[in-house]
């Protein structure tokens, strides 16, 4: 639970000023809801007491029904209000979820963020982003606003008819829903965690069977995973009935709550009455403030069972949204050699205007050395500037050196959009740098910077969104810039011809590129193996 | 134009209720009986409520009336608690079993007849989105029945006490199903745009955190992050400005709730003042009468406003509708046979292609001839995009044909030999996918095989590879996204099809995108395997491998 409670905090402070006047018209409508039905009942009971006393004439008929229509008029705005206030407060309050996340993210390690790219991870991360997405409204909004107008009733009821009427309304509302809704809570924990574990567990099975289908048919398993995903359906679906099942005895739970209020306020009413310190008027009020706060009170047990899931999604969540705070401190030395990479079976020193190739087979750690040197992963014997990268402060280690990793990506939105996270947007130098990587031609042809790209930069090809990448790179004119596979999926001229730009436009950087094609390219002053030994 | 779409989606409506409603409408009808025998328990708790406070007047002191009327209220209250309680039984389960059956249908289909869809796409579908239907099976419905006698049945009592009262209700009545229709209309455009809105917002965010890696070595972590914020704003503020408009519209509808309950009380008040003459039939409202009266009122508007609100779920669950019957359109290409074990075909190795032409989801493909015995090496090339990998699916029988033959063991391949043939071939892919389980679960090492599990890892060349691993054979590729290079898992493949067993191995371009060390191994793996009897069958365009394999069969577009 104490995830959610931090998660709480977390969303409040998204938005802390729409969701105090979201609540406050909350409370609002619901004392508004109440007070018309308890004035309508007065009114009309104690009207006919007096037009049986045949005083009709001298009752002030003019203020409650002025007071009757007033409510009606003002609950509705105030509702609008507060629907408003309230979905604006939880729209923030999401928008808010979802950077705090993407921040944290940011700072994880090469490997935790290479697995962000699993469909798996993603998705479990999305459906628990969206879980908590109700807490506010769902959740905590109605369950404060409900306890605080019953609240405020109560005092108000205990001065105007006593407590025998109000003390139902203490006990039976606050104190018999809250258990009612706290045992709901507790009985949802265990079956909706379970049902979302199954739920994620079909989804990577679904997944699965597509992507592994051939292997699966020829091993003559098919059978046997769609055994397993229907079971697996099956224990999520029993897990759902559970949920469902208390849900409904909760929702059964309140209406004889509700129906014992009821009792009891009348019961309460008529006491009063009969050991005459109420007239029936006022000793009517009690009983219809119940009746007008029982229809808030029902609809509290949908939130309540979602808490499970949400408490089950904010466990995951939340540790990962811990803010890492860069550590590094160190200062890169003014005088020191660019890059030195010194471990036992790989030596080698990296000035400025340097080029070297990396060549090994797959599977040697060329992917790895190069995350080491970008500081995504830690690892020895390596000296940028003087400095161990782990120990280079984030954005002096940016600053100096920029990566192209071996699976670049591409985001949703236009050729610019994708240049500019580099921080550079003049088209002079967009254009400059997309004839450096000699693919200019292809986003003319596709209608220049403003051209729209896929999701994941769809409808580039292979090579094209590589070399875009590899663009992006350039922009920051890094002093140091790792290269993985920077030729993959090029043909040997256009290879050739992406080498010779990118030194042109970066005439002083050191360059390390990793590629198991093209290294006797004249780029290169060096060309370097490495073996397994050199990890 | 609104009509137009209306009529338009009437057919598909049609459609959608007799797939999702029709099977489960007895039930549904049930649970909405019960609901509605509920709903008409509280005309009489009003009227228990009303008598004893009209006795209140009449007696003050005899507590008797209020004692007896706090009992039956009670009694009553529980008896509808009962019946809602059932209700949602029936209805939980009514939507339980239509769902469940959709999704074994996808289950059962989507593997066995491949169609276009992608393999998250498909996911979302069979677990998030076919959820979306339960609302609208256990709402909508129900919600119709009460709306069509509840309202009726309660203005038919308000009559018969006050015709004014009667009428205010007839009066604010019919004007909520125009205004409900506009709220309706305004309501499913919100839900629309801000399910796609959230729809847009996740997948935002998913991109970016997919592209997180990249983000961060640009340095551009906070450009990215306020990126996303900006945007994520520019989101709520189109998203409140849709709000604005579909709350707007729903404020009316409770606006006459609330005028329908001030005015009736407000009439019933000036009636028993005596101030209102009219109005009522005969002599005058009684207390009881009025109390009635005013406790009536909500629960006219209630249902229409249940009605309102279930107008939501209908417009999610026909999206979800709309969205099946798509995929059942798709362009499929059928399984032959049925993917589960079988007794392997009999008899030596042979399989011989002739005049086949493979049926591809709306398109045909001639497949070259070719023949192939016991032990033999055979490569297929050509030109990327040929269908060398169309060629070996139909061999193994992950495709139907249209014309010709494909003869296994001297039998046809067809749904009665595929199984059996199947279990005499192993495959090699071109593209890796490591679910999330263990890599010993994966390679399909089943317990008392680790002899031959490390004698396959040997052969393949991956048994270096498993040792690099940070748990070795427990490890989970799937979880950690990218754990291995490319050519590891070239070689993890082999080993897995090499314990996969049978007499033949298909590789689909065992040896793309490796560099030509670690090509020359896979190469020497495959010829070790071959030198142990097992025929292989691959497609590449690599010419080094064509050459391992001698025989050689080219496609030419």
């Amino acid at each position: 639970m104490r995830p959610l409670l931090r998660l709480l905090g977390l969303l409040i402070r998204a938005a802390p000023r729409p969701l105090l006047r979201g609540a406050a018209l909350s409370v609002l409508v619901l004392l508004m809801g109440a007070a018309l039905l308890g004035l309508s009942g007065w009114f009309i009971t104690a009207t006919g007491l007096a037009g049986l006393a045949g005083i009709g004439i001298a009752f002030d008929v003019f203020r409650p029904s002025a007071g009757v229509r007033f409510l009606a008029l003002g609950r509705t705005a105030a509702r609008y209000g507060e629907r408003l206030l309230t979905h604006d407060a939880t729209l923030r309050a999401l928008a808010a979820l979802r950077v705090l996340l993407l921040r944290a993210h940011a700072r994880l390690g090469g490997r935790q963020m290479a697995a962000l790219r699993a469909e798996s991870v993603l998705s479990r991360i999305l459906s628990d982003v969206d879980a908590l997405d109700g807490l506010l409204l769902r959740l905590v909004l109605p369950l404060l606003a409900g306890l605080l107008s019953h609240l405020l009733i109560f005092a108000a009821l205990s001065w105007l008819t006593g407590w025998a009427v109000a003390l139902p309304i203490l006990l039976l509302y606050l104190l018999a829903a809250v258990a009612v809704l706290l045992w709901l809570g507790r009985r949802s924990l265990a079956p909706s965690a379970e049902a979302e574990r199954h739920k994620q567990a079909l989804g990577r099975g679904v997944i699965d069977m597509l992507r592994d289908r051939e292997a699966l048919i020829l091993s003559g398993q098919l059978d046997d995973h769609e055994t397993r995903l229907i079971a697996c359906d099956g224990a999520a679906r029993r897990a759902t009935r559970q949920l469902d099942r208390a849900e409904r005895d909760a929702g059964a739970a309140l209406a004889v709550a509700v129906a014992l209020a009821v009792a009891a306020a009348l019961l309460g009413g008529g006491w009063l009455l009969a050991e005459g310190r109420l007239d029936p008027a006022r000793a009517a009020i009690g009983l219809f403030v119940v009746l007008a706060l029982a229809e808030t009170l029902l609809p509290l047990r949908r939130g309540v069972a979602e808490l499970g899931r949400m408490a089950d999604a904010a466990r995951r969540v939340v540790p990962g949204l811990a803010e890492a705070t860069d550590t590094a401190t160190g200062t890169p030395e003014a005088g020191a050699p660019l890059l030195v990479v010194d471990r036992p079976g790989l030596r080698f020193t990296l000035a400025p205007g340097e080029a070297l190739c990396l060549v090994a087979p797959s599977g040697a750690g060329k992917s790895t050395l190069l995350m080491q040197i970008a500081g995504l992963d830690p690892g020895p014997g390596l000296r940028l500037c003087g400095l161990a990268p782990q120990d280079c402060p984030e954005e002096a280690l940016r600053a100096t050196l920029a990566m192209v990793p071996q699976r670049p990506a591409l985001l949703a939105g236009s050729i610019r959009d994708n240049l500019a996270l580099s921080g550079v947007g003049e088209d002079a130098v967009l254009w400059q740098v997309l004839e450096a990587v000699a693919l200019a031609g292809d986003i003319r042809a596709r209608g220049g910077l403003e051209a729209p790209l896929g999701e994941a930069g769809q409808g580039l090809s292979g090579g094209q969104a590589r070399r875009l990448c590899i663009a992006r790179a350039l922009l920051r004119r890094p002093r140091v810039l790792l290269l993985d596979e920077p030729t993959e999926g090029l043909d040997a001229e256009t290879a050739a011809r992406v080498l010779q730009g990118l030194r042109r436009f970066l005439p002083d950087a050191a360059i390390l590129s990793a590629q198991h094609r093209g290294a006797d390219h004249p780029l290169f002053d060096r060309i370097v193996p490495l073996s397994s030994g050199g990890m | 134009m609104r009509q137009d779409d209306s009529d338009q989606s009437r057919p598909s409506m049609q459609r959608a209720r007799a797939r999702i409603i029709a099977p489960v409408a007895g039930v549904l009808n049930r649970a909405g009986a019960l609901s509605v025998l509920a709903g008409l328990l509280w005309p009489v708790q009003a009227g228990v409520l009303a008598g004893a406070i009209a006795a209140w007047v009449a007696d003050p002191g005899d507590l008797r009336p209020t004692l007896l009327a706090a009992l039956l209220f009670l009694a009553l209250a529980l008896l509808r608690a009962g019946l809602e309680h059932r209700a949602g039984a029936l209805l939980f389960a009514a939507a339980d079993r239509v769902i469940a059956a959709e999704r074994a249908a996808i289950l059962g289909r989507e593997a066995r007849q491949r169609a276009g869809m992608g393999s998250a796409a498909l996911a979302a579908l069979t677990v998030q989105k076919l959820a979306l239907l339960q609302p609208w099976i256990t709402r909508y419905q129900v919600a119709m029945l009460r709306v069509a006698v509840l309202p009726p049945v309660l203005l038919v009592l308000a009559f018969w006490h006050s015709w004014v009262v009667g009428l205010t209700l007839l009066v604010a009545g019919p004007l909520i199903p125009v205004f409900m229709a506009l709220v309706g209309m305004a309501a499913e455009e919100a839900s629309r745009r801000q399910l796609g809105e959230i729809a847009s917002i996740n997948d935002m965010l998913m991109e970016r955190l997919a592209a997180l890696t990249d983000i961060r070595l640009l340095g551009a972590s906070d450009h990215a992050t306020a990126d996303f914020a900006a945007r994520a704003e520019a989101l709520r503020l189109r998203s409140m400005g849709v709000l604005r408009i579909a709350f707007l519209s729903s404020t009316v509808l409770e606006l006459f709730a609330a005028l329908g309950v001030a005015l009736v009380a407000v009439f019933v008040g000036f009636t028993l003042l005596g101030e209102i003459g009219f109005g009522s039939w005969g002599g005058r409202l009684s207390l009881g009468q009025g109390i009635f009266l005013l406790l009536l009122a909500p629960e006219f508007f209630q249902p229409l406003r249940d009605m309102a609100a279930a107008w939501h779920d209908r417009a999610a669950g026909l999206t979800v509708v709309e969205e099946l019957e798509a995929l059942d359109r798709a362009a499929r290409s059928e399984l032959v046979g049925q993917g589960g074990r079988a007794p392997a075909l009999p008899g030596p190795l042979r399989l011989e292609v002739r005049g086949a032409v493979a049926q591809l989801p709306g398109r045909v493909l001639a497949l070259p001839d070719l023949a192939l015995g016991p032990g033999a090496r055979l490569a297929i090339t050509g030109p990327s995009g040929v269908g060398k990998s169309t060629t070996l699916a139909a061999i193994a029988g992950l495709l139907p044909l249209a014309g010709g033959r494909i003869e296994v063991c001297g039998r046809t391949l067809d749904g009665a030999t595929a199984d059996g043939w199947r279990a005499r071939i192993a495959w090699m892919p071109q593209r890796v996918h490591f679910p999330d389980m263990a890599l010993a679960d994966w390679l399909g090492a089943s317990a008392g095989r680790g002899e031959e599990l490390r004698a396959a890892l040997a052969q393949a060349g991956a048994a270096a590879v498993v040792e690099g691993l940070p748990e070795g054979l427990e490890t989970r590729l799937g979880a950690s996204g990218s754990g291995v290079s490319g050519g590891e898992a070239r070689r993890l493949m082999l080993a897995r099809a090499i314990l996969a067993g049978g007499d033949l191995l298909l590789a689909d371009e065992p040896t793309a995108d490796l560099d030509t060390e670690t090509a020359e191994r896979v190469i020497a793996a495959l010829l070790r395997l071959n030198a142990g009897g097992r025929a292989l069958l691959v497609a590449t365009h690599d010419p080094r491998l064509a050459r391992a394999m001698g025989q050689v069969v080219e496609m030419t577009a």
